[in-house]
Formats: structure tokens, sequence, C-alpha cells
């Protein structure tokens, strides 16, 4: 079923992805041998509610199965046993079901700030925590401005527990639980630029029933989760004030200004220290 | 950065930061090098015997007098005088004869003392005016205090000064000793270039290193013409001493006391 | 205190440094000290908190949670008392690259609390992982995250405290009598010295630059692309008015053994001090001026929270600027002892708004520290000053060394 869906998108998108992103992008064509990013597309208008996705991630990754139940208006958050939530939004275009997780930036600022490189992003996409190496600093839940990892505050060897995209699924050449368990289609697991060039295929197409705008394109920098709406994004539980550009990028002057500062001040200091030292020691000088 | 293939802006900060632990360990042994060069080159100096500016003594809280005569006051009220580093270096060494008791009464500028290197001479004048309260007794049995410590043993006389102030207003203390010290090695350098080619056959390897550089004791080998000369026309003394003005011209010797 | 009771310590010479050392385990002077008496019991209970966060896990004591995962324990111990301990490389700059010989008696105590600092804030951040025991694994290459500003900072401690020891080494070495090992330790202070200096600006700034990702969580009057050298400018004056605090008390407990010489230069040594802060401070209220016009922020003024950054900046900034201006001139030492502690007052509001204060300050739940995280920070504070005060009472830090160090400057 899978293979089918993505011969099709192959031989759609080609068509439709040269006239969306040939222009933009030049004459940039992938390398056979780069691989590329890997994401999954949620369409929200195809989202049932029906909690599947939920029960079968919990039991993909041995956590408790949640109990309770959708109510309108009520959020629910991702937890340290939760990895993933479906919450039912009030908005002004009705009742709209989002399913919230891990967006698997692509360029992670939980992966930057990890100094152990727990947090790590992987060449095929997704983010992934390695336990490991992990010291329980939880910079990581600092820095992610989405408010992604969560942490085990109540145990002896916590663990950081957020969505990684069943990377493990993915190497074994499955696509991930949630995916394959939606009923309703609305999930969708494939490349990043084959997702996008999908996604803009059904603005296009049913311009009336999505918001004009693919969630995760841009924000962050680019993220591997992508969101289609029938509401803003605003008022699904997205925060539209993010930034456009990466995370990582607003420490990267000052991470990039270390090194300079490392080799031109330990010389100053020495020029000094040269300069100021017959002040005192112009006498001793001349006994040694 | 297309936003479809992993792409991380931090690359290279692994290499970098072993770089700088490179430059670190690289660093300090550079340091020495660069430090090692200038001392090896003054201890070259002194072994070589060149006598340079940073080679003198110029202790600080002493004043200089013109003829590079020093004096230091004391918390007694009573001042030490004795000739400078400089003066030292350039004589060599040398046998002193003090010419004065206890009790006289000198002016600035009133012989004190003579030193000499066996024929050739030079008199030492006083930078201040008082009262002789005594005189350095070691110098007679161990002159060459002079030139090892000439401003704490090897001082010559103690005299109760009675125009302190107004005489070492126009004495030299502290940097301005410093800098008037390399001014006088080039001014004496100056001296020697013209006072020298009357008097000696090859003054050259008497004199100066390669380089230029004096060489230390620079008067001792030289003779007596050019003490006499050094004494008039470099320090400028015309010692006032009445009784002996007229005996200078005739060869008389003080006799040591 | 018993001033009269403390006997000034003698430093090994000649003999046996293990039996040396082990006499010098025993403690001196009164075991009911007031300081004791408050101490001890808080250090006692706090021992028995850090077990049980062991046994079940952070949240068990502290008041953490999946929104506001940094509180007291990385907002106060950590960044502030960092901030604090930048007495040291100010100083040291002074005296060892500035040659201003007037500082030099001050030097080994501040390097010792610079190094004792360090030291616990380090321990006190290993209460707050949640892994300690992988902590190694920045160091050995499990892996090595350098794209992490927090990688830097941490290896930057590790650094320092080994430089700060270097430093700090001749006083153990006099201290323990032995003559050659001071001889090498003393020739390489300067390099210690220089390499200290050069972490700290970086790990300073690098506290700062740890918020820098976290843009749309501070409040925007605390958050600017700036943070980083605020921390740097605000650690000099932090550092040194933890000198005149630390020092005024230092030298009322430890007065004797204190020589005459240094007892005379303690109000001209406060003086000097209060002119450079006052000089530091100056600069950075004009850079925080800066960053808030460039920031066009002119109407977040008129909010609770702009309120309380104007209390911060006038209150505690300008404020002892000027209290520092105006006793440096008029010589009060007492004035500069308040400023002093007004200032640091200011350090510690500064940091605690923009690691836990301002951070998600929107948030419906604030957080606010736990007693029993408060417990533990003093547990670990107060541990520090029992340290500080075995070395004080048996090394050379404030007395003078012992006669066979020549005096090489």
């Amino acid at each position: 079923m899978n293979f089918d869906r993505r011969n099709f998108f192959k031989t759609v998108c080609v068509a439709g992805a040269t006239l969306a992103v040939g222009n933009s992008f030049g004459a940039v064509k992938p390398d056979k041998n780069t691989i590329e990013f890997q994401g999954v597309l949620y369409d929200s208008t195809r989202c049932l509610g029906c909690l599947a996705c939920e029960r079968v991630c919990a039991k993909a990754h041995e956590l408790p199965e949640p109990k309770d139940e959708l109510k309108a208006g009520v959020i629910r958050k991702t937890s340290e046993k939760q990895r993933s939530v479906i919450n039912n939004y009030v908005t002004s275009k009705g009742e709209v079901f989002v399913k919230k997780q891990c967006m698997h930036c692509n360029e992670p600022a939980c992966a930057a700030a990890c100094l152990t490189q727990a947090m790590y992003k992987t060449k095929e996409g997704p983010v992934v925590w390695r336990g490991n190496k992990c010291m329980g600093c939880r910079f990581c839940m600092v820095s992610c401005p989405f408010d992604v990892p969560k942490f085990e505050y109540h145990s002896a060897n916590p663990k950081i527990e957020k969505c990684d995209m069943c990377y493990d699924r993915i190497k074994a050449g499955k696509i991930p639980a949630c995916a394959e368990a939606c009923p309703g289609d609305a999930l969708t697991f494939g490349t990043r630029r084959e997702l996008i060039a999908e996604a803009r295929k059904r603005i296009f197409e049913n311009p009336k029933d999505y918001v004009n705008e693919i969630w995760g394109e841009q924000v962050a920098g680019g993220t591997g989760w992508l969101y289609l709406s029938s509401a803003p994004f605003n008022e699904v539980g997205f925060n539209t004030k993010l930034q456009n550009s990466s995370y990582p990028e607003l420490s990267k002057g000052f991470l990039y200004t270390v090194p300079s500062v490392f080799v031109l001040l330990p010389p100053l200091l020495l020029g000094i220290h040269e300069a100021t030292k017959n002040r005192n020691h112009s006498n001793d000088e001349e006994n040694e | 950065m297309d936003g479809f293939t992993y792409h991380n802006i931090f690359e290279t900060k692994g290499i970098e930061y072993l770089a700088i632990i490179a430059f670190f360990a690289i660093l300090i042994p550079f340091w020495i090098v660069l430090n090692r060069q200038v001392r090896m080159t003054k201890q070259l100096q002194k072994r070589l015997g060149i006598l340079t500016a940073n080679m003198l003594k110029i202790p600080q809280g002493i004043f200089f007098s013109k003829n590079h005569m020093w004096t230091h006051l004391d918390s007694k009220g009573i001042a030490k005088v004795g000739a400078d580093d400089l003066l030292m270096h350039l004589t060599g060494k040398v046998k002193f004869s003090k010419l004065r008791k206890p009790g006289e009464i000198v002016q600035k500028e009133d012989l004190l003392a003579v030193i000499n290197h066996n024929e050739k001479q030079l008199k030492i004048v006083s930078p201040i005016s008082g009262e002789i309260i005594s005189a350095n007794q070691i110098l007679q049995e161990n002159p060459e205090i002079l030139n090892d410590d000439p401003y704490q043993k090897g001082w010559m006389y103690k005299i109760k000064p009675s125009r302190w102030i107004a005489e070492t207003s126009t004495c030299y203390i502290a940097e301005e000793a410093t800098g008037w010290s390399v001014k006088e090695l080039e001014r004496f350098k100056d001296f020697l270039a013209t006072s020298v080619e009357r008097y000696t056959p090859d003054p050259s390897n008497i004199i100066l290193q390669d380089g230029g550089e004096l060489i230390d004791h620079t008067l001792s080998e030289l003779p007596d013409e050019v003490w006499q000369d050094f004494q008039h026309s470099f320090l400028g003394t015309k010692p006032k001493y009445p009784h002996f003005r007229g005996l200078e011209k005739s060869g008389y010797e003080p006799e040591y006391f | 205190m018993n001033k009269q009771a403390q006997t000034i310590a003698k430093d090994n010479d000649g003999g046996s440094i293990f039996k040396f050392i082990l006499s010098e385990l025993k403690p001196k002077g009164r075991i009911l000290t007031p300081f004791n008496i408050i101490a001890i019991p808080i250090i006692l209970l706090g021992i028995v908190l850090i077990v049980i966060r062991f046994v079940n896990g952070i949240g068990s004591i502290t008041n953490l949670s999946q929104d506001t995962p940094w509180g007291l324990w990385i907002g106060f111990d950590v960044v502030t008392g960092v901030a604090f301990a930048g007495g040291a490389y100010v100083l040291t700059f002074m005296v060892y690259i500035l040659k201003m010989e007037k500082y030099r008696s001050i030097v080994r105590v501040t390097v010792l609390n610079g190094f004792l600092a360090y030291l616990f804030y380090a321990g006190a951040l290993l209460l707050d992982l949640g892994r300690p025991w992988n902590v190694v694994n920045p160091i050995i290459g499990n892996s090595f995250g350098t794209s992490s500003v927090l990688f830097l900072v941490a290896w930057h401690f590790l650094l320092y405290m080994i430089a700060e020891l270097i430093e700090f080494s001749p006083a153990i070495a006099e201290w323990l009598g032995t003559r050659r090992a001071r001889k090498v330790l003393a020739g390489l202070t300067m390099g210690a010295v220089i390499f200290g200096i050069t972490l700290s600006t970086l790990h300073q700034s690098g506290l700062g630059a740890l918020f820098l990702m976290a843009k749309d969580k501070i409040h925007p009057l605390w958050y600017s692309e700036f943070i980083p050298i605020m921390f740097l400018v605000s650690s000099v004056f932090a550092g040194l008015s933890m000198v005149i605090f630390e020092g005024s008390i230092s030298h009322k407990v430890f007065f004797n053994q204190i020589s005459e010489k240094n007892h005379k230069a303690q109000s001209g040594i406060l003086q000097g001090l209060a002119k450079i802060c006052a000089g530091a401070m100056f600069a950075y209220f004009f850079l925080q001026l800066l960053v808030f016009i460039h920031s066009k922020n002119w109407d977040l003024l008129n909010t609770p929270m702009g309120y309380w950054f104007l209390f911060e900046m006038i209150g505690f900034v300008l404020v002892p600027m000027l209290l520092y201006l105006y006793s440096y001139r008029t010589r009060n030492i007492f004035l500069i002892r308040l400023a002093a502690i007004l200032t640091m007052l200011g350090i510690i509001l500064n940091r605690l708004n923009i690691s836990v204060i301002g951070f998600k300050w929107d948030a419906p739940v604030h957080y606010y520290p736990s007693w029993m995280e408060i417990v533990v920070t003093l547990t670990v504070i107060f541990t520090e000053i029992l340290i500080f005060r075995w070395i004080i009472n048996r090394m050379p830090v404030l007395r003078d060394s012992p006669a066979w160090v020549e005096e090489e400057h």
C-alpha cells in the first residue's frame, strides 16, 4: 500500500514539483547519493479524532495507554508518559482536531543545545534522543521553541520523552506507527520535498478547505513535520510569533566569536604584561 | 541550506577547538623562545664587557649632579656623597685618595678627593656645600667597592649640607636620571670620537666593540691626556680649591691620607 | 568569634607532609560558634534532602516542571554564583597584568574564593543534573556536542578550576613546606593567569549565551542578542562587590591573622575597588540603555514587568553606582560596603530575571522554588564557607607567607 502511494506521488509530484519548486530553487537537483530528509504531513481536515495514533504510539514505545477522552476546548499536553497528543480546538471554522508532537526541525535547537549529542538530528530527518549519552541537564527543554522534550522528574534514572518519528522502524524500512495506523489518511510519510509538493497540491486543488500555508515549511528554519489546517494556525495551538529562521542561528554569533577571542586575548594580555613589566622592575632587571 | 538535506552550521567547531588547543601548545614555547633571545643578549653583553645604558644602576630617590656625583640625605639630616655608577664604569678600577678632613667646610664643586688608575687621575668634586662629617675609611683598603656598590657601601663623604634644597634643585632624580644617563653615554661616545683621535694610535679596538658599543671600563686603557680631556671637556670640572690651584699645573700629587 | 582564642597557624617546615596534614585535620578553636550552630543543622538536613533527590528523582524536592526546567539551582547557584566568582579574574588581571601592586595582598584570598565557588557551584550543578554520572560524557567524547554553548561552558569550568588551582597552589606548597614545588608552581602563575582570564571572559559571557535560543520564552525587556556582553560586563562589578563584601567579613573574623601593613591598606583597597565598580556600572548602565533603545521596547515599560525592569535598573544598578561614586569621593567605608550589598542584590535580581522570573513570565502557573531547593542551596553555600574557613585558618592566605619565601616582586 505504501509503495503504490509513493510511486503515485513520484509521478505526479515531479510534474507539480517542477512547477512549484523548480523556479525558486533553480537547477538544484538532489544527488542520488545524498540522503534527503524524511517527514510526515499531517492533514487536520482528514483527522477523525479517533486517537488510534495515540494508542499505537504508546504501544510501540512501552508507554501507558492514554485513558482520557477528547473534549472540545480542553487542551491535553504531551508529557513524559505521552509522546503525541490530539486536541480538539474550537476555532472560527468549527471544531478542528490537531495532533501535536516533536516537529523534527531541519536545524533543531535541542540538537544544537545538547552538549553530549544525546539529542541528535539524523541524516534521514528524525531527531532522536540517545539515552546512553544524556546527562539530564534539560538544556534541550530550555532551547526548544515548541517546548517538546519532556523530562521524567520522578525517576532516579530520568529520561527525556519525545516523538522520534519511530526512527528504528524507518531504519528497518517501515513507516512511523502513527502514519501506518491512521484510518483517515491524515498522516503521510515521505521525503520532505515530496510532502511539501503534495501539501501545495492539496491547497491548490481545494483552496476553500485549507488555510493557504503549510505550517512547518518555514517556521524555525523548516521542520520535518508539516501541517495543513482548515483554521488559522494560531487558533489551533500553534505559536505564530515564532521566527522563520532556525534557532541555533541565534547562538551562532557567540559561538563563532569564541575561537577569535581564544586566539587574540592571550597575546594581548602577554603584550600588556611586557609593557608594564618595566614599571616596577627597572631596578631588578640590572641585578640579574 | 536547502531544507531537504542535513546541514550543520557548527560543523567545523570541533576542529576549531582542536586548533585552539594546538595554538596554546605552540604559544608557550614560542613565548619562551622570544624572551630567551633578549635575556641572552643581555648576559652576553655583560660577559663581553659591553657598556650599555640598561646595565647602569640608577636607584630612585638619589640626586645626581652634572659631574656625575650623587648625594642622598638621610633621616638625620646628614648627606652622603659619592661618584655615580656611570663614572665608575667609565674609569674602571681605581684607587681612592681623600683630601678632606672632618670639620672642613666645602662649597659646591670644591675638590673632595682624587681617584686614579696608575698615573691617570680624576678629580672628584662635591655636589653640595656643607661641613665634612666623616670620610669612608674602607675605600682606602678596598677601593673596588666604588665599582661594585657606588651608592651604598661606596659612599665617599658624609656632609652636613648648608644649602640642600637650593643646590639639589639643579640635580637629576629618578626617571630624569635614567634618561640623563642614556644621553650622557651618547655624549661620551661623541667625546671619545674627538678626543681619542688626537691621543691614541689605534683607537677602535680599545674603545668600541663590533656594532659601535662601548667596552666597559672604557677609560682605563686610554692615556692621561684623554683623562684630562675627560675632566675638563666632558665633566666640566674646574675644581675650586684655593690651595691647590697653583699646584695643579706643576703636577703636585696629594698625599695619601 | 573569640579573637584572642585563635592562634596563628604555623606552616610545615621540613616535617613529614603526611603527619602534618593529619594533625591539621583536627578542628581548631571553638566548635559551637554562632555560624556553626546555624550552618550544621542545615547542612545535615540538606544531606538528607539530597539523598531523597537521588532516590526519588529531582521532582521530589523541587518545583521544576516541563515548562520551567531550570529553577533556583541553575538560576542562582550556577549562574549567579559564577558571576560573583568573577572577582578572581578581574583581580588577577589587575595585579599580574596591570601590575597594580596595591591589590596584591588580596589576590590570594580572592583566587581561593573563586576556586571554591566554581568547585561548589559545579557540585550544585551535579545535583541538578538528571543523570550526574553521565557528566563525564562531554569530557571523554561521548560525544562532543561542539555546537552547544553549554559544552563550551562545561569545558571552561573544568579548565578554569585547574587554572585557579595552579594559581592558588603556591599557598598550599608554602603550607606544606615544599620549597621546590612552590618554585615550580610560582613559575606557572603567569600562564595560569592569562589562561584563566581568557577562559573567564568566554564563560562569563557564555552563561549569558545559554539563553540566546530561548528568544520567545524570556521577556523582551531582558532578552536581546547582547545578553553575553551584559553578563560579561556585569560580572566585573559583581565579582568586585563580592570581594568587598567578603573581604569586609574576613577582615573582622580573621582579624589577628592579617599583618599590620595589610590592616592599614584595607581602606585604600576598598576605595580603589569602589572606583572600579562605579566605572564598570556606569558603562553597564549605558549599555543596557543602548540595547533598550535598539529593541524599541518603549511601550513595554508601562506594564508590570516593565516596572520590575525599571526597579532593577534604577534601584539596583543606577543607585549603587551613584553610591559607589559618592562613597569613593567621601572616603566613606560604610557606604562602600552598602553599595556592594546593593550591587550584589542587583546581580542576583538580574540573573534570576533572565533565567527564572522572566523565563516564561506569561505562563499560567509561575515557578517559585520549594523550601527544599532553598535548603539544598544553603547547604552548598554553608559547606563552601566551612571549607573556606578551614583553609584560611591553616594556610598562608590572609596571613603572611613563611620566611623562606623570597619576595620576587
